[in-house]
């Protein structure tokens, strides 16, 4: 079995180097002295600028401190609203009284994209930090709430019955049953919802902040400089790829016992 | 001689809407006894252990455990259903040290109580894996050390073995039976293997089709360790199987 895994192992990196060594080369030889290359930095250019930008700062701080910030905002926002989250999905789920009230209210609320928000948080909350929270927050709510609420609904009827046979009270199932058992669901969800965080994040932003990747990127377009707009675009990338990683790790770790851990 | 009746069934029936499935049953149930329960497909038999239980309240009659309304916060009942019922992200010995859990026993005695039943139904070099990694009678076989380990005054089995392999199923019942007898529980066992029914119990209670009713309370005196093929068990069986025809 080892032997195997290890050589699927070997080839999903052999082929991850191929695809993007080959995108690199696409990309160098499109921008090569050519009319697109005006437009459209090379990879040397923006890499050597990303790795530059380790030390010599972009406007007030170096790339790994607009990352800080960044990250540190989808932190606050993702935390609070994925706390609330779970304990609104899984209530929804076992509670068929709370379903009935939030339900229909979230259904409304669900489809709305976090930036048309963008707005509205600026009057309640201005231009400062609360309305990047408050975005963040709303992209991570509804998707970490749909998924704990599916969780607790897709409970197996056999356990809770079982639990109930040896005596369990609600609040005993509700704990011992209902929630160990959405916990698959539950990390699927937290995982969409840091994938649309971190996009959030970088919109909220685009719209106003002197700090963070996504005014890197703005920045980039306001001074007309496509090279610092590609470096902010390849930092929301590695680090929206090391988190959905982190997460997976996480998710192996604590959902070993179900097949979406393995 | 009341005292000596675990479970006492009177007049039960139950209906569903319109449609009568249990009829007026009425039967006694001994303390230790080891009742099989046999009866065409679809004739009501879940039903009747879900009103035992009080899934479902019967339309009307009463069933008495100890001489009492049964009440699962009081009575000590267990219930291995048909379907699996592993909590799958608990390894083996959280899965059987569960029920004890529940029933706020203390640390000491749920990690004595889980060695001596993990070690009477086999399954002691396993008790760190989880259900996933298990096989299907290794997973039932944790569901009834789960039962076990609560020492229960009433054990209600609903078709435990329906789907395991002979060879596995003669196994389980093998060691169902050494766990009857260690423990003395009283055991109601439901079941439409009329095979099954005759290895394990002292008495058979066989039902007819629906509106249900009981056809005969047989007594099941023969010696252990019963053999399948020895000229009296079949004559019992196929005394079952006559009973049972509706055809």
């Amino acid at each position: 079995m080892g032997r195997f895994k290890d050589a699927a192992k070997y080839e999903k990196t052999i082929f991850a180097v191929i695809s993007i060594t080959t995108f690199l080369l696409i990309w160098y030889l499109v921008t090569k002295d050519t009319e697109l290359g005006k437009v459209l930095a090379g990879p040397v250019t923006v890499f050597g600028k990303f790795f530059k930008s380790f030390t010599e700062p972009l406007g007030t701080h170096v790339i790994p401190g607009h990352i800080l910030w960044s990250l540190s905002r989808v932190m606050v926002g993702y935390v609070v609203a994925s706390i609330l989250g779970i304990i609104l999905g899984v209530t929804m789920g076992w509670s068929r009284l709370v379903e009935a009230m939030f339900r229909p209210l979230f259904e409304i609320i669900r489809p709305i994209p976090p930036i048309a928000w963008i707005p509205l948080a600026i009057l309640w909350f201005g231009l400062g930090e609360l309305t990047k929270y408050f975005l963040i927050a709303l992209a991570t709510f509804s998707n970490v709430t749909m998924n704990a609420y599916s969780g607790a609904k897709s409970v197996d009827p056999v356990l809770i019955g079982a639990a109930r046979m040896l005596g369990a009270s609600d609040s005993r199932i509700f704990m011992t049953i209902v929630l160990p058992a959405s916990v698959p669901h539950i990390f699927a969800g937290l995982q969409i919802a840091l994938g649309s965080a971190w996009a959030t994040v970088v919109a909220a932003e685009m719209v106003r902040s002197s700090e963070g990747v996504g005014w890197v990127i703005i920045t980039g377009q306001d001074t007309n400089n496509s090279v610092q707009i590609l470096v902010g675009i390849i930092a929301v990338g590695i680090i929206g790829y090391v988190l959905a990683i982190m997460m997976r790790q996480i998710e192996a770790n604590l959902c070993s016992w179900s097949e979406r851990g393995k | 001689m009341t005292d000596n009746i675990k479970v006492k069934v009177r007049n039960m029936t139950k209906k569903f809407g319109d449609l009568l499935v249990l009829d007026d049953i009425s039967f006694d149930v001994h303390k230790g006894e080891f009742l099989c329960i046999v009866g065409p497909t679809g004739c009501g038999k879940t039903t009747f252990l879900n009103c035992i239980t009080k899934l479902y309240e019967p339309t009307s009659g009463e069933i008495l455990v100890n001489n009492e309304p049964v009440n699962l916060k009081k009575h000590n009942v267990a219930y291995i259903f048909q379907e699996y019922s592993t909590m799958p992200w608990l390894t083996v010995e959280q899965n059987v040290a569960f029920g004890l859990e529940i029933k706020g026993v203390d640390k000491e005695t749920i990690r004595r109580e889980v060695d001596e039943v993990l070690e009477m139904v086999g399954l002691m070099d396993y008790r760190n894996y989880y259900p996933v990694e298990l096989s299907t009678s290794m997973i039932q076989r944790v569901v009834i050390a789960r039962a076990f380990a609560t020492k229960p005054e009433l054990l209600l089995m609903d078709e435990p073995y329906g789907q395991l392999d002979v060879e596995l199923r003669f196994k389980l019942e093998d060691e169902l039976l050494k766990l009857w007898k260690k423990t003395g529980t009283t055991v109601i066992f439901i079941t439409h293997n009329i095979e099954e029914a005759v290895y394990l119990s002292e008495n058979i209670l066989v039902l007819t089709n629906k509106p249900t009713t009981i056809k005969r309370n047989l007594e099941n005196h023969l010696p252990r360790p019963r053999n399948v093929v020895d000229p009296e068990f079949v004559k019992v069986r196929n005394e079952v199987t006559e009973l049972i025809k509706w055809w």
